[in-house]
């Protein structure tokens, strides 16, 4: 068996990966996804507790988590999208006029 | 070397491997297979790791359906774009990894502190898993956690009507100027 | 009545207060309340006069306890007032006098702007008069004491319009200010050395003799810088010649029978502090001054500094008096003084009414023909000021020549009698020179309206009689003199033997007094004076000038103050503590400046702070476990 320590490091692993995606690049798009890889990275981590710890908690939150990140992405997608239309630029940079 | 340790040491690599390379990749399509990859990747782990029915929906729900949302509308927005590399905010990419990494190590300190990298499972899985997975997450979703289910599903129908408020457009009818600043407000 | 001596300072701080709020629509009305308000006090002062007569003579010593001022830790201040001898006498003169000049302001203040604010004034400075001499102890004394100076500046100041009065109140101000200063210092060293300000534990003879020699000699000599400021002794006396500058009640009032003489008051009252080496030091300032005074005084051709030199020169006296320990003396000459002072000044101010405010002698002359009552008067004061028996000078300036010269102080002796000469001959020369001889004035002279003769004639009686009363025994009292009356306060003085007989004293001093007038009468009844001015030009300059101390001043204190001033006015205040207050400013819009380029605007910088912090919880909670 593998032992559950292992998984969390992947899981720490990809959400540093994920991480480094959110506040490297500028297309908003690639931000989110890494923002899911973020989210996927804690799934897993869930799962192997769940196995650890011998309940199925952790596998349902994993699950709710899931739903809700389906919805997050409808939601978010639909923002870019209407910012695109009005802005013609996916470039979370561009969106900075609330500054010094 | 059993078989989940074999699983393991292979997909692994391919995980992290799949994850950078969506991570630096120029183009957006490129990232998003990438990502795919890793899902599926993350998939098989949910499989080791006991739990069939979430090996299932991770594919159909998050390779299956929200990266095809993704490559929509990557390809609604211009799918040729790519990015360029000059990073715009002094010191932005250094301060990012530094921070990166020492969150990394912090998280691997406390979990050697916590359980020690090299515990395993409890005994009396397979008894929890009695009848089937879906079974018994069923048993334990419908009774347990059945108001936060009830709750995701008006999530859910919640972020459906929301998205297609934001994103619908007006018919263009007979352009004046009350209409047409209208028009741009909906838009938005 | 002693109970109810509170009402005597009370009466004049109404007064004032109801003039100060509602004087325009009194009126003319608000100079008759005035007067009342003093007039009032003053017979509540009698009453207590005649109450304390009645008690035996150990007790004489009443203190009423008003309210407690300040109560902290051990420390405890009360606002109490002392009636005995000393302060009835000094109140009975305030309010006395005090009432006289009042009744006189409605005539010669009448028709001024600011009438009612005139008399508000003068009933403060009535009421800080008498806290001054009613505290119990020295800190309500000193509260006076600032008062009668603030009322001096207001009053000095009253035609403020005029460049010469505002610059003559400020002096007075800021020269007091420079005697206050010791005061203060002394008050100091007697709250450090007695724990406090009471006057029954700091003049307590038990006390004063727990101290070293040194140490009281040094706490009486600040106490008697302030009052060096305060009486205009020399060096800073050179605020009252330039204090004529204000209305002429106003002269008499303060700067001739009361303010002045709170330095006097206040070492008599606080003699037990006072040790022979500080005594000599009073003496012989008091006697410097006053014969420095008294030449300064010869050279003046306008009336009113004529006089005021001629205080100077009287407080001199006091003060010479006071040194060589024969405080009744002192205290008579003080009451005697404030008579026949006032009366001059007042009777000046009529001579001023009458000549449309002129003031200059030399364009007076001859004037008794049409203001007899003012020159009658003027001449009893002036005599009684010269020591002609038996005026009430002459009871009160003899003595002290006689204690001068019976305690073999022969040389200061000699120097008081060419002083006494000097005194004859100045006040002399000024009544030739106004109401005798050649008329030099083209004015219509008149002589002034009753309201302002009436307190003349007043005065007039006091000025003659009061020395006879007082030093001879006729008040019907048990022991009849003015001497064993303040005996209960200020100590019983023994009067020296040696020196020349009584006799021989007494005829000196009268025949230097007649001496000095005949040579002033034939002197400026003709035209002599004119002749002798341009022989003696120099001289009179000299004279003049008061020996030219303001113009030494002038060269050497007025700019080191001035620079002073300027370091602290641009320096200090301008450029450090602006700059200090300025810098917080400046300080907080920098670090403002640089805080607000945090709000970058752009997300991604907004999560690495997001990391950032989560990186700082996750340390936290890693060291902690």
């Amino acid at each position: 068996m593998v032992p559950t320590g292992y998984f969390v490091v992947l899981s720490a692993v990809l959400f540093s990966i994920g991480t480094i995606g959110v506040l490297t690049r500028r297309n908003a798009l690639i931000m989110f996804m890494s923002v899911e890889l973020q989210l996927n990275a804690v799934n897993l981590s869930l799962v192997a507790f769940s196995r650890q710890l011998g309940n199925l908690d952790g596998q349902v939150l994993a699950f709710f988590s899931m739903v809700v990140a389906a919805a997050e992405v409808v939601v978010g997608l639909a923002i870019i999208v209407s910012i695109f239309r009005r802005r013609a630029t996916i470039n979370v940079d561009d969106e900075s006029l609330l500054r010094w | 070397m059993s078989p989940e340790q074999l699983v393991f040491w292979i997909l692994a690599p391919i995980s992290v491997a799949a994850a950078i390379g969506m991570v630096l990749s120029r183009n957006a399509i490129h990232s998003a297979l990438f990502l795919v990859v890793n899902f599926v990747t993350i998939a098989v782990f949910y499989l080791v790791l006991g739990s069939p029915f979430l090996f299932v929906v991770q594919i159909a729900v998050y390779a299956g359906a929200i990266m095809v949302l993704f490559l929509f509308v990557i390809m609604l927005l211009g799918v040729d774009r790519s990015e360029s590399l000059y990073e715009n905010i002094r010191g932005h990419r250094v301060i990012s990894v530094v921070l990166v990494v020492g969150v990394l190590l912090e998280i691997i300190t406390a979990i050697r502190l916590g359980m020690g990298v090299g515990s395993t499972g409890a005994p009396g899985w397979g008894a929890v898993n009695e009848g089937g997975n879906p079974q018994a997450l069923a048993r334990v979703l419908f009774s347990d956690y059945f108001l936060p289910f009830e709750v995701t599903s008006i999530l859910l129908i919640v972020a459906a009507v929301a998205a297609m408020v934001m994103t619908r457009q007006r018919l263009k009818a007979v352009p004046s100027a009350s209409d047409a600043s209208k028009d741009e407000e909906v838009a938005a | 009545m002693i109970d109810y001596i509170w009402l005597v300072p009370a009466l004049p701080l109404l007064g004032a207060a109801i003039n100060l709020f509602f004087g325009k629509k009194l009126g003319k009305w608000s100079g008759w309340l005035a007067s009342l308000m003093v007039i009032g006090s003053f017979a509540v002062t009698v009453g207590a006069t005649l109450e304390l007569i009645g008690l035996p003579s150990g007790e004489r010593a009443a203190v009423v306890h008003l309210w407690d001022w300040i109560t902290v830790g051990g420390f405890n201040l009360a606002i109490d007032l002392r009636v005995d001898a000393l302060s009835l006498t000094m109140m009975l003169v305030i309010t006395g006098i005090g009432s006289l000049i009042h009744i006189y302001s409605n005539g010669y203040m009448h028709g001024d702007e600011r009438f009612s604010r005139f008399f508000s004034y003068l009933n403060l400075f009535v009421f800080f008069m008498l806290v001054l001499v009613m505290g119990q102890n020295f800190l309500v004394m000193f509260v006076g004491w600032e008062g009668v100076g603030l009322c001096s500046y207001l009053l000095i100041g009253f035609w403020f319009e005029k460049k010469s009065a505002a610059n003559a109140a400020k002096k007075a101000f800021i020269t007091t200010r420079v005697g206050d200063t010791f005061f203060m210092i002394g008050l100091g060293m007697i709250f450090a050395w007695f724990g406090t300000f009471d006057f029954d534990t700091v003049l307590n003879g038990h006390n004063t003799a727990m101290l070293s020699d040194g140490t009281l000699t040094i706490i009486s000599l600040l106490l008697f810088g302030g009052a060096i400021g305060k009486s205009a002794q020399v060096p800073l006396h050179v605020w009252l010649p330039d204090a004529m500058e204000g209305p002429t009640p106003v002269s008499a009032l303060i700067h001739a029978a009361t303010m002045v003489t709170a330095g006097v008051y206040l070492v008599v009252r606080a003699n037990a502090l006072f040790t022979s080496t500080s005594l000599n030091v009073v003496m012989l300032v008091g006697l410097f001054t006053a014969f420095y005074a008294a030449t300064g005084a010869i050279g003046q051709d306008d009336i009113k500094r004529a006089l005021a030199y001629s205080t100077l020169s009287q407080l001199g006296y006091m003060f010479f008096a006071a040194g060589m320990g024969a405080y009744e003396v002192a205290m008579f000459m003080l009451v005697a003084h404030a008579f026949y002072k006032a009366l001059m000044f007042l009777s000046a101010g009529s001579v001023m009414h009458g000549l449309d405010n002129e003031t200059d002698m030399k364009a007076m002359g001859g004037l008794r023909k049409y203001m007899p009552v003012t020159a009658t008067v003027f001449i009893i004061g002036a005599m009684a000021q010269a020591g002609v028996p038996p005026l009430s000078g002459f009871f009160a300036k003899d003595p002290i020549l006689a204690i001068a010269n019976h305690s073999g102080r022969t040389g200061l002796w000699l120097i008081a009698s060419l002083t006494a000469f000097f005194t004859a001959f100045y006040i002399s020369r000024v009544i030739f020179m106004t109401f005798f001889g050649k008329e030099r004035s083209d004015k219509h002279a008149h002589e002034s309206p009753k309201v302002m003769t009436l307190p003349l004639v007043v005065l007039a009686i006091g000025a003659a009689g009061i020395g006879f009363i007082a030093m001879k025994g006729f008040i019907p009292s048990p022991e009849g003199t003015f001497g064993r009356f303040l005996e209960s306060s200020s100590g019983v003085f023994v009067e020296p033997e040696g020196g020349l007989p009584e006799w021989a004293l007494i005829l000196a001093s009268v025949a230097v007094a007649f001496a000095a007038i005949f040579a002033a009468w034939s002197i400026y009844t003709t035209d002599r004076w004119v002749k002798l001015r341009e022989r003696f030009s120099g001289l009179q300059t000299f004279l003049a000038n008061a020996w030219f101390w303001n113009a030494a001043y002038e060269k050497t204190i007025v700019p080191a103050g001035r620079g002073l001033a300027t370091f602290f006015a641009f320096g200090v205040d301008k450029g450090f503590i602006d700059g200090i207050v300025n810098g917080v400013g400046t300080v907080t819009r920098g670090i403002a400046a640089g805080g607000r380029r945090i709000q970058t605007g752009y997300v991604r910088t907004y999560a690495a702070a997001f990391l950032f912090g989560v990186a700082v919880v996750l340390a936290v909670l890693v060291v902690r476990s």
